[in-house]
């Protein structure tokens, strides 16, 4: 097992160096000229400029050794100062930040974190157990009523839906708000005497002792909540519906219930383990578009966090905040896939023994 | 006497959207303390589902054993509330499967699910289960049983499954082995092992066996007496030699004649049984074989016999029995067959 893990992490570099191989690619569609216009915020860019900006930062150097350079840094050919590098946390200036890429990260990042980790929560309790539940009861009203919520939240596109939870929960209810917090509570969370300890906002108001804080921030994410993750408990409550009921028909089931062993220890000693290896492989992919769906729902509840940032960025061509984006999206993905790799070996024998 | 296991016409119907299957129609049979079984037909003639019932282990929905008796011990285990028919399964009676691909749990090792049973039933430490595991797997005839405990089941090979199979279900001492065609998914060699494994540890251990195959050769050796059922019926029942010389039913005479004979002093073409088997959607109002029998006459088609004796414990549900039995000792003759 040790040994397998070992040799799943071996291979993470060589993947990185092929997803930042692939984006880096990407940019080089545009020429140098293009490229060098992301370093000038001077409007009209002179020539001189452009040809300053080229030569300083390597432009036209050849593919590979942009690529070095954008990993590691280059150094000015004028005052030998260290430039770039995304390895030593360079990504750039963000043009729609007003800042550099890397502060615009550490800030809006746990944002973001916060909201997928909290939308975690509902996907495992509605998707997994209610799915576990649907199969337990095959064909009874739970089952029933399971299954037509799956195909409800496979169809609803994640913008409409937002929109409707929001014109009827806020516009018409007023019980959630959009943002972070109320007007009250987000002047007095920037102020001294409110320390940010992990910048996750919930977490804070709690080591804060602020349960009024807690409360306000929990009611403004229970409709982002919703909206990022009710795609995902669709998904995982069908996968793990379908695989409970797959594992339910195997024939170790029969010979466990022809022991003597009561249908509750079938269930979880020799079903579930079972049914949860396809379900690992959906859970880690979800968890990863996690990170692309809160484009659209930071947006639409107007939260600070990266996703809101990114689609900032697109609509106004800001390829840096894009790349990082990128960038860190492609590291997301190769480390939930290597955890599902795990997650495998832990529940599956023939993986870890080959 | 009375006997160890008594079915008294046990009906097991599956109720699907295309309507009712008749799976088991009423079979009646019994078996002794320490006698062995054989419930032979092809697939889908209700002998696994017969057991099935037996065990309790029909699912519900859609399957439901719709009438008849299963007494064991003084109770009728039809009878039994769920908690209690937990007791006697894996316990009292105790079952080997068809495919030991499947029938292990792939994620569990080999000693997790040897000594599940035991803990449950006979009330010992796991310690004590993984002991009496190893001691169990090297009786099956598995080299160095105690380190394979910790092995799971994609790392043994079909015949070596079957064993840890056969060791799973006596783990508790049963009264009564069923085995489901646990032979049928493994090659001709190791299946002759696994047949000479059983017959070893019932002598051994003293247990009775019901041991479902389609094919009749395989039970000739280890069973006392022979039950052939088709559609969901028992068509002929008889001590296994009485049945192989005395052939009293059209169904079973086709099932001997569809049989290689190594020794067979002349060679004898192998008859094929002509037609399908029935369809179990339909309830069965005339002789289910009747559309695939040479014997057929009109009485075939009016009324389904119902078992009959026809020599002392051999009973045949046949208008026809006779002339069956006239051209299965001609046959006899001219292939020199000795059961």
């Amino acid at each position: 097992m040790t040994a397998y893990i070992i040799r799943r992490l071996l291979i993470l570099p060589v993947i990185m160096i092929g997803v930042t191989m692939l984006i880096f690619a990407m940019m080089q569609f545009l020429g140098p000229v293009e490229r060098s216009a992301l370093y000038i915020r001077d409007f009209p860019k002179t020539q001189g400029q452009i040809d300053a900006v080229i030569r300083r930062y390597g432009l036209d150097d050849p593919f590979l050794v942009q690529y070095w350079h954008w990993l590691v840094g280059k150094e000015d050919p004028e005052t030998g100062e260290l430039l770039g590098g995304i390895l030593r946390g360079d990504l750039g200036f963000s043009r729609t930040g007003r800042e550099p890429v890397i502060d615009l990260l550490k800030r809006r990042l746990p944002v973001t974190a916060e909201l997928a980790l909290v939308s975690m929560l509902p996907i495992v309790v509605i998707g997994i157990w209610l799915g576990m539940q649907a199969a337990l009861h095959h064909n009874e009203p739970i089952d029933q009523g399971a299954r037509v919520f799956a195909i409800l939240g496979y169809s609803f596109p994640t913008f409409v839906f937002g929109l409707l939870v929001l014109l009827i929960f806020y516009a018409k209810l007023n019980w959630f708000p959009p943002g972070r917090l109320s007007t009250q509570f987000s002047l007095e969370v920037t102020r001294p005497g409110f320390e940010n300890y992990t910048r996750f906002l919930t977490l804070d108001a709690l080591l804060n002792l602020r349960f009024d804080i807690f409360m306000d921030a929990l009611r403004h994410m229970v409709l982002p909540v919703v909206t990022l993750s009710y795609l995902s408990w669709a998904l995982l409550l069908k996968v793990t519906r379908s695989s409970m009921l797959e594992a339910l028909r195997q024939d170790y089931v029969t010979t466990a219930r022809a022991k003597g062993l009561s249908e509750r220890v079938v269930t979880n000693r020799h079903v579930r383990k079972n049914a949860l290896i396809p379900v690992a492989t959906i859970a880690g992919s979800t968890v990863a578009s996690l990170f692309n769906g809160v484009v659209i729902t930071e947006t639409i509840f107007d939260i600070p966090g990266l996703g809101s940032a990114a689609a900032a960025a697109a609509l106004s061509l800001d390829v840096m905040t894009m790349l990082a984006y990128a960038l860190f999206t492609a590291f997301l993905f190769v480390s939930v896939n290597l955890l599902v790799d795990v997650m495998y070996a832990v529940l599956d024998p023939r993986v870890r023994l080959g | 006497m009375t006997h160890l296991l008594e079915v008294r016409n046990l009906e097991t119907r599956f109720f699907t959207e295309e309507g009712i299957v008749h799976a088991v129609n009423g079979i009646t049979y019994t078996l002794n303390e320490g006698e062995s079984l054989g419930i032979v037909g092809e697939s889908g003639s209700g002998k696994s589902v017969g057991v099935l019932s037996v065990m309790g282990l029909i699912p519900n929905p859609p399957g439901r054993v719709t009438a008849g008796e299963v007494i064991y011990g003084g109770r009728d285990l039809l009878k039994l509330t769920p908690s209690e028919m937990r007791r006697v399964r894996g316990h009292e009676i105790a079952m080997v499967f068809q495919d030991p691909m499947t029938s292990l749990n792939p994620v569990l090792t080999i000693g997790r699910q040897m000594t599940e049973a035991m803990e449950l039933h006979l009330s010992i430490d796991h310690e004590t289960a993984m002991k009496r595991a190893a001691e169990l797997l090297s009786m099956v005839g598995l080299p160095n049983a105690a380190d394979r405990l910790n092995d799971y089941p994609h790392q043994f090979s079909g015949g070596q499954r079957q064993r840890v199979g056969i060791a799973m279900a006596l783990s508790c001492n049963p009264s009564i082995l069923i085995a489901d065609e646990p032979t049928t998914a493994l090659d001709v060699t190791i299946q002759a092992q696994i047949v000479d494994l059983v017959k070893r540890l019932k002598e051994k251990i003293g247990m009775a066996v019901i041991w479902i195959t389609h094919d009749l050769g395989v039970v000739a050796s280890l069973v006392e007496k022979v039950a052939v059922m088709y559609s969901g019926f028992i068509v002929e029942t008889a001590p296994v030699h009485e049945l192989y010389q005395n052939t009293s039913h059209p169904y079973t005479l086709g099932l001997l004649e569809s049989l290689p004979k190594v020794d067979a002093k002349t060679k004898q073409r192998l008859i094929p049984i002509q037609g399908l088997p029935p369809d179990l959607l339909k309830e069965p109002r005339h002789c289910p074989f009747a559309p695939r029998c040479r014997y057929a006459v009109d009485q075939c088609w009016e009324e389904n016999p119902s078992l009959k004796p026809v020599a002392p414990e051999h009973y045949s549900a046949c208008w026809r029995w006779e002339n069956a039995r006239q051209d299965a000792r001609q046959r006899m003759m001219t292939i020199g067959e000795v059961a």
